[in-house]
């Protein structure tokens, strides 16, 4: 046995365990499963699945993916991108995921926080409009901050794999995976001001211009795929992609007691945790067209 | 001796239509399994997964061992016909071999739980999914009856008044942007659903074991209890919990640990008619605290879509199986 299979078995053994150890816990045990455990005749020792289509194992995969982000407070996001994986074996797979932040869609609150901008703006003397004009730029919306976009090598590992029958006639083969690894964002954000910054004020027009950065982040989810025919797949997966930016770029933090309140600066200090969550779509195409099939 | 041989064939013919009842109430037949995995994927002839090990695959166990009882008389009739004369069979065999058999092949045969005539208890936990500025968690519960295998009839309730979390996102903006958003928590909502079950499936874990589940669509209507949080004129506002009529549409995955024990994973979107408050102040100052004034015009259409994690409990605990498989 090679250093490598030994490993992926160790690892195989690994989860193995530790859902039969969830499952355990969960489960209260019944009669039933007890005879089930008590097989005899030509089933007893027999494995759970005989000739299986092992879908990924030595494939390529590419595919073309769509992902909606969600719970937005400013701007919502569709990044178009894709995922690009090779399958060890059949549970295991490396591979890469990137997209771009094709579509930024404001928010009905953006919107609304316009509208009133654009009204307190006609009147710059006004209590509203001097205690925002640091915070609120010509026009609000152009001042959020988005992710352009996403590079992220990823491990997947496809612990459940069965099959789905809707309306007792129609079947398909799918799976269940886990994925996660570092994530790098290329982010748009509010560019730094105020004091000891290279644009002093944060009230001049200039201040609210987006200026980019590359965010290091870990990403992980979960995801379906449904296996249309021998090489083309259907996903569906969630994602989140935890790290802090500034969406709305505003002077939130920085002054005061544990820096909780505006210090009439914009910077790295005015970002908020945001987990990023995200919902994708995918298109699998696998390579070589044809796949293996287990004993 | 020539009697007990005569009555050990004559008993050994009794057995064949022995075998073929013990089929129709349940028992698998002889070499269930491989027939049952041809039956069950017809699609898949080419090459596919069959699952061995789970229940299918024990009854199937007893079918085995009669099936090795079978063979030896059938095999020796002319025997009998030579014994007793009187006690050979009349059948033409041939002739009812060449008869159609009008089995009725299921495409899922004898599914891992039966759920029609069962009630399902379904305690679980909800989280708020589309709603950034307040969010609703709360424990719940739903009470299904299984009208047959696929439709339950069902109420569900969940309790949000202690868990309402004001994000602080909302305390930002008002203080950057000076702008209040309007804010509702939520007190309670019920209602009465409709669950249907058009998806079924079965995953191996690793390859080394196997478990059931079933996805299922829900609707149905009933009362949810809201109130805003006043934000725009806190000192002065104080708002009481109504209730307002609330339909829901939803799709959820139950993953099934054993034959009246499940884990529930399902989304639902609760729609209603909200009441929010008014983004202005009066002018008036006696009517600052007339809480006419209090309310928006207009009410808005939200979707409080919600996660809602539990279990499912199925009652009673067992089941027989009414077809065969």
């Amino acid at each position: 046995m090679s250093m490598t299979s030994r490993i992926l078995s160790g690892l195989r053994r690994g989860m193995c365990a530790g859902l039969v150890a969830v499952f355990a816990l969960l489960a209260l045990p019944e009669e039933a499963q007890a005879q089930e455990i008590l097989l005899t005749g030509p089933l007893a020792g027999a494995p759970a699945v005989r000739k299986q289509k092992l879908y990924r194992k030595g494939r390529f995969e590419i595919a073309p993916m769509v992902s909606f982000t969600l719970l937005d407070e400013y701007q919502r996001q569709i990044l178009i991108g894709g995922r690009l994986q090779y399958n060890i074996v059949d549970w295991l797979s490396i591979g890469v995921w990137g997209a771009s932040g094709a579509v930024k869609i404001t928010t009905a609150l953006s919107e609304d926080i316009q509208k009133v901008n654009a009204v307190r703006r006609q009147f710059p003397n006004s209590d509203d409009a001097r205690l925002t004009a640091r915070n609120l730029g010509p026009d609000f919306t152009e001042q959020l901050g988005t992710i352009d976009w996403t590079l992220a090598p990823q491990l997947t590992v496809v612990p459940f794999r069965g099959k789905i029958a809707l309306f007792q006639s129609i079947f398909a083969d799918t799976d269940l995976y886990f994925f996660g690894g570092p994530a790098f964002v290329g982010v748009k954000e509010r560019t730094n001001c105020g004091s000891g910054e290279q644009i002093t004020s944060c009230e001049v027009p200039e201040s609210f211009a987006l200026k980019s950065r590359t965010a290091i982040a870990p990403t992980f989810g979960l995801g379906f795929t449904f296996f249309l025919n021998k090489f083309l797949t259907f996903g569906f997966e969630w994602r989140g992609l935890p790290f802090s930016r500034n969406t709305g770029g505003f002077d939130n933090h920085g002054g005061g007691p544990n820096n909780e309140f505006p210090d009439y600066k914009v910077n790295e200090q005015d970002r908020e945790f945001k987990f990023n969550h995200m919902l994708s779509l995918s298109i699998g195409f696998n390579l070589p067209t044809n796949y293996k099939v287990s004993e | 001796m020539k009697k007990v041989r005569i009555a050990l064939l004559v008993a050994a013919i009794c057995q064949v239509p022995l075998v073929a009842s013990a089929q129709g109430k349940g028992k698998a037949a002889a070499a269930a399994a491989p027939a049952e995995e041809e039956a069950e994927e017809p699609a898949e002839a080419e090459g596919t997964e069959g699952a061995a090990g789970d229940a299918e695959g024990e009854e199937g166990d007893e079918g085995e061992e009669g099936d090795e009882g079978e063979k030896p008389e059938g095999g020796d009739l002319g025997g009998i016909c030579k014994v007793d004369p009187e006690a050979c069979p009349k059948l033409d065999f041939d002739k009812e071999a060449a008869r159609d058999i009008k089995e009725q092949v299921y495409a899922v045969q004898q599914v891992f739980v039966l759920r029609a005539r069962r009630f399902e208890l379904q305690p679980f936990w909800s989280l708020t999914l589309n709603d950034q500025f307040v969010s609703h968690p709360g424990p719940g519960l739903g009470l299904n009856y299984w009208i047959t295998q696929v439709l339950a009839v069902g109420v569900n309730g969940t309790y949000y008044e202690p868990f309402n979390q004001d994000s602080e996102f909302n305390f930002q903006t008002r203080r950057a942007a000076r702008i209040a958003v309007p804010l509702t928590e939520y007190q309670w909502g019920a209602a009465l659903n409709f669950t249907y079950v058009p998806i079924a499936g079965k995953f191996a874990g690793f390859g080394d074991f196997i478990f059931q589940y079933d996805a299922y669509v829900v609707g149905g209507v009933g009362a949810i209890s809201t109130r805003p949080i006043p934000t725009v004129d806190p000192d002065n506002r104080s708002f009481a919990f109504e209730p307002k009529l609330a339909f829901n549409a939803g799709l959820g995955l139950r993953i099934f640990f054993s034959r009246w024990f499940a884990a529930t994973l399902e989304v639902r979107d609760y729609i209603f008619g909200d009441k929010i408050e008014a983004t202005t102040v009066s002018n008036d100052p006696g009517l600052i605290n007339n809480a006419s004034t209090w309310y928006d015009d207009k009410s808005r259409l939200t979707n409080a879509v919600q996660a809602q994690l539990g279990i499912s409990v199925f009652i009673p605990f067992s089941f027989d199986y009414r077809l065969p498989k």
